[in-house]
C-alpha cells in the first residue's frame, strides 16, 4: 500500500535537511580552500559535494514531489541505495580529519559527519512511523538543540533505540515542546537532576538501569519526584508497566505509538506539572512565613525577610506583608521592653547594693523552724514572707529533690466554713491552669494535721514592695518594665477565667534578671469570704489596692486588677500610694470620692503618657479603664 | 550592507547559512521560531526575510501571514524556504505573501540571486 503524502513530504523534509547541511558545509569549507594550497582538502570536499547530490538524486527519484505512489518497499529500496553514497561522504570526511586542520574547520567536517549520519538513521526512523495526519503546513521538524524561546514544555525522552527517539522528538517539536533525550537510565537520572523537566517519555526496556528503576529513583528524590513521567512499553510489558504506575508513573505509552495519544499524554502531563510547580512554589512561600513566625517567636526575624513573598498578588503574598509590618512592629515593642527590663534590674541590683530586703528583716521564724520536717516532705529552710493569708517558707521538696515555697495558711482564714477546704482546692486547680513566665506557678494544696497549706515555685529574687520601699521610687523605664510584664500575666490569667483580686507589691515578685512573677492568683477570692473591711488589713492587705467597686462589694472582674496595676504602678514611679490614710473608712472615703494629684504632677519626670495612662487605670467607673489587660499591654507597648 | 532576519529552528541551517550570507555581503539577525520571526520582523530594520516553514510555535506560514499584516512590513520581501519541496508549495508560499520561494539544500547562487533581484540590487552585493 503507497504512503500517505503527508508521510512523503515528512520524509523529503528528513532527508532532504541533512543533505542541505552536507552540501551548504561542504560548499562553505570549499570557498575557504579556494586559494589553499592543500589540493588533497579540495578533492575530498569535492568529492563529499558529488555524493551529496547523489543522495539528492536518490531521494527526489523515489520520493516524488507530489507525494504519490511511494511504497514501504521502494523507501526500503532508497535506503539501501543510500547507504554507498553515506560511507563515500564519511571516506571523505575522514580524509579531511587532520591535526593540522583549524579547529572551525575540524567542526565543519564534524559537522558534515553528524548531518550524514542522520541519513540513515532518519529513513529507518520514518518506516515504523504511522500514518500520522501530518499536515504539510506544519512538517515535522527536526529537533533543535536550542529550544525555540516560547515552548508548550520540555520534554526529556529516555530510550536506548535513536529511531524511537527521533520518531517521538519529531512528533513532540512539531507540537511546540523543546525535547532533550538519553540514551541509557544513568544519562537520563543526570539529566533530570539538571532540568527540572515538564515530562519525561521513559522506555521500560532498556539495558543497564531499565525504565522501572529509573522511575523508582526520580520517584525517590524529593528534587525529581514531581517530573511526571509516562512509560512507552510494548504491549506484552503490562506487567511491568502496572508496576511502574504503582512505582508513581503517570501513564503508559504502547508501542506503535498514536501520535494523537502523545500528544494528549504530553499535554496532560505538562498541564499537572505546571499546577504542581504552583503549588509547590506556594507551598514554599507557606514555608517561608512560617519559618518567619517561627523567627519570630526565637527574636531571630528580621524585617524585610519576606520581601519576596509580600511582592506576590495573591492571599499568601497580602499574609507575608501584614505579617512584616506586624514583626517589626513586635521587634520594635520587644526592644522597647528588653531596655526597660534592663533598667529594672539595675534598680534591682543597686537596691540590693543598698540593704537586704527591710520586710525580711521583720520576719521572724515562724511556727516552722529551719531544718524541720513538714508533711514527711518538704524540709523547711527559712521564712521568707509573711501576709494576711499566713506565713511563706522557703522548703526543699525531698521527694522531686527541689526548691519549692511553701504557704502556710493562717488557721482563722479557714475556720468557720467547712467547705472551705472544698473550695480552696477548687481555686487551686484554676490556678494550676496558669502556665506562664510572669507567673508564680502553683503546685499543690494540702493539709497536714489540721494545717492548710499550698505549695508553689520557689523564686529567688525581691518583691516589688522591697525594691520601691529600698529604692523610694523606681524610674519610668523600671515602672514600665513591670507594667508590661505584669499586664501580661493577667491577660494570661484573665483568659483562663482566674482574676487575682489581691494585686500588690507584696505578691509582685522580682528575679535577678528583672524576670516578673505574680504570686497567690486565685487565692485571694476565697480569702473575701472571711473577711470584712474592718479586717482587710489582716486578710487580704490594706484596700489602698482595692478597686471602688471591690471595695463596695460590688461585681469585681479582671478591670479591678486593672485598677490595682495602677495603684501599684501610680506607687512606683511616686514612691507613694495615690490615697493614703492610717484609718481605713477614712481610706475607703477617699478611695471613692478623691481624684489623686497625677504621677506627672509629683514627678515632672514622668512621661505624660505614662502618667495620663496610670490616671486612667484609677478611673472610680471600671467602664473608664482600659477594658482588658490585653488593651493595657497594648497602651503600654506604644509609650516610649 | 542590507539586512537580513533569518527565521530557522535548526541550529546547523542557521550556522550554515548564515556564514554564507554573511561572505556573500549580508548582515545577518536570526529568530529560532516563528513567533519570535514575527516579534522581530515587528520591530523592523530588516530588508528581507528568509523564512524556513517548518518552524514550532508558529510555522512560516503562519508568521508570513502576520508580517504581511503589519502595514509597515507589507512590502519587505519575504523568500520562503523549504526542505520538503512538495508540488503545489510554490504557490502556497506566494499565497501565504511571499514574494519567492527556495528550497533546500539551497543553491546558495541562486538564493543570493533572487534575493538581489528582490532588493533591486546588482546580483553581488
Amino acid at each position: 500500500m503507497p504512503l500517505a503524502a503527508a508521510e512523503v513530504s515528512a520524509l523529503r523534509h528528513d532527508l532532504r535537511t541533512p543533505v542541505n547541511h552536507i552540501v551548504g558545509y561542504c560548499e562553505l569549507l570549499l570557498e575557504d580552500a579556494a586559494t589553499d594550497a592543500d589540493d588533497a582538502r579540495r578533492t575530498a570536499l569535492r568529492a563529499a559535494l558529488a555524493s551529496a547530490r547523489d543522495v539528492l538524486a536518490l531521494i527526489d527519484g523515489t520520493l516524488s514531489a507530489s507525494g504519490q505512489d511511494v511504497t514501504p518497499g521502494a523507501i526500503d529500496a532508497l535506503h539501501t541505495r543510500l547507504r554507498a553514497p553515506h560511507d563515500r561522504i564519511l571516506a571523505a570526511m575522514d580524509a579531511l580529519r587532520s591535526p593540522a586542520a583549524g579547529d572551525g574547520f575540524s567542526a565543519d567536517v564534524e559537522r558534515i559527519r553528524h548531518a550524514t549520519g542522520r541519513l540513515l538513521a532518519t529513513h529507518r526512523s520514518s518506516v515504523p512511523t504511522p500514518a500520522a495526519p501530518v499536515s504539510p503546513a506544519q512538517p515535522a521538524s527536526p529537533a533543535s538543540p536550542a529550544p525555540p524561546a516560547h515552548t508548550r514544555g520540555r520534554v526529556l525522552i529516555v530510550d536506548d533505540i535513536e529511531e524511537n527517539r527521533d520518531v517521538l522528538r519529531r512528533h513532540l517539536t512539531r507540537q511546540g515542546y523543546a525535547v532533550d533525550d538519553a540514551a541509557d537510565g544513568a544519562a537520563a537520572l543526570r539529566m533530570a537532576a539538571e532540568v527540572s523537566y515538564d515530562l519525561m517519555l521513559l522506555d521500560v526496556r532498556m539495558p543497564g538501569i531499565d525504565g522501572h528503576e529509573v522511575l523508582t529513583r526520580i520517584k525517590r528524590d524529593p528534587a525529581t519526584r514531581d517530573i511526571p513521567v509516562v512509560m512507552i512499553s510494548a504491549a506484552d510489558e503490562l506487567a511491568t508497566i502496572a508496576a511502574c504506575i504503582e512505582a508513581g508513573a503517570e501513564d503508559f505509552l504502547p508501542k506503535p505509538f498514536d501520535p494523537a495519544i502523545l500528544g494528549a499524554r504530553a499535554s496532560a502531563s505538562v498541564e499537572k506539572k505546571r499546577l504542581r510547580n504552583l503549588e509547590v512554589d506556594y507551598l514554599k512561600q507557606v514555608d517561608r512565613v512560617v519559618a518567619a513566625a517561627t523567627a519570630v517567636e526565637r527574636g531571630s526575624y528580621a524585617a524585610g525577610a519576606l520581601a519576596e513573598v509580600a511582592r506576590r498578588d495573591d492571599a499568601i503574598g497580602r499574609l507575608a506583608r501584614v505579617f512584616d509590618a506586624m514583626a517589626a512592629g513586635v521587634r520594635a515593642r520587644e526592644e522597647r521592653l528588653s531596655e526597660q527590663v534592663h533598667t529594672l534590674r539595675r534598680e534591682i541590683d543597686q537596691a540590693k547594693q543598698g540593704g537586704a530586703d527591710p520586710a525580711e528583716d521583720e520576719l521572724d521564724a515562724g511556727t516552722l523552724l529551719p531544718g524541720a520536717l513538714f508533711a514527711d516532705r518538704y524540709t523547711i529552710i527559712r521564712v521568707v514572707g509573711r501576709g494576711g493569708m499566713g506565713t511563706v517558707y522557703k522548703a526543699h521538696d525531698r521527694e522531686l529533690a527541689e526548691d519549692i515555697a511553701i504557704k502556710l495558711l493562717r488557721l482563722e482564714v479557714m475556720r468557720g466554713d467547712p467547705t472551705m477546704a472544698e473550695r480552696f482546692k477548687t481555686e487551686i486547680r484554676l490556678a494550676r491552669r496558669i502556665s506562664h513566665t510572669n507567673v508564680v506557678r502553683t503546685h499543690d494544696f494540702g493539709e497536714r494535721e489540721g494545717s492548710y497549706y499550698v505549695t508553689m515555685e520557689y523564686v529567688e529574687g525581691i518583691t516589688l514592695r522591697g525594691l520601691i520601699d529600698l529604692r523610694g521610687h523606681l524610674s519610668p523605664a523600671a515602672t514600665l518594665g513591670i507594667a508590661r510584664q505584669l499586664a501580661v500575666s493577667l491577660a494570661v490569667a484573665h483568659e483562663q477565667g482566674v482574676v487575682h483580686r489581691d494585686i500588690k507589691p507584696q505578691n509582685l515578685l522580682l528575679d535577678a534578671a528583672g524576670v516578673l512573677k505574680v504570686m497567690d492568683f486565685g487565692i485571694a477570692k476565697l480569702a473575701d469570704r472571711t473577711s470584712t473591711i474592718t479586717q482587710a488589713g489582716m486578710v487580704v492587705g490594706t484596700p489602698a489596692y482595692m478597686a471602688p467597686e471591690q471595695l463596695m462589694a460590688e461585681t469585681v472582674d479582671a478591670r479591678s486588677d486593672l485598677y490595682a496595676t495602677g495603684v501599684v504602678l501610680y506607687e512606683c514611679l511616686t514612691g507613694v500610694l495615690p490615697y493614703d490614710s492610717v484609718n481605713p473608712i477614712a481610706l475607703i472615703a477617699k478611695v471613692l470620692n478623691q481624684v489623686p494629684v497625677s504621677p506627672q504632677e509629683k514627678d515632672p519626670g514622668v512621661p505624660a503618657p505614662l502618667s495620663a495612662l496610670v490616671m486612667r487605670l484609677l478611673a472610680k467607673d471600671a467602664a473608664d479603664r482600659p477594658q482588658s489587660a490585653v488593651e493595657l499591654g497594648e497602651l503600654l507597648a506604644q509609650i516610649e | 550592507m542590507p539586512r537580513v532576519l533569518l527565521v530557522e529552528d535548526n541550529e546547523m541551517n542557521r550556522d550554515m547559512l548564515s556564514r554564507r550570507l554573511m561572505k556573500a555581503g549580508y548582515e545577518v539577525a536570526m529568530a529560532v521560531d516563528g513567533a519570535q520571526g514575527v516579534e522581530m520582523a515587528r520591530q523592523g530594520g530588516y530588508d528581507i526575510i528568509l523564512m524556513d516553514m517548518s518552524l514550532p510555535v508558529i510555522d512560516g506560514w503562519e508568521a508570513t501571514r502576520q508580517i504581511r499584516a503589519i502595514e509597515a512590513l507589507r512590502a519587505t520581501p519575504i523568500i520562503a524556504l523549504t526542505a520538503h519541496a512538495m508540488a503545489g508549495d510554490r504557490e502556497r508560499a506566494m499565497d501565504a505573501g511571499c514574494h519567492d520561494y527556495d528550497t533546500k539544500p539551497v543553491e546558495m547562487a541562486r538564493l543570493l540571486g533572487k534575493m538581489s533581484a528582490l532588493l533591486g540590487q546588482a546580483p553581488s552585493p
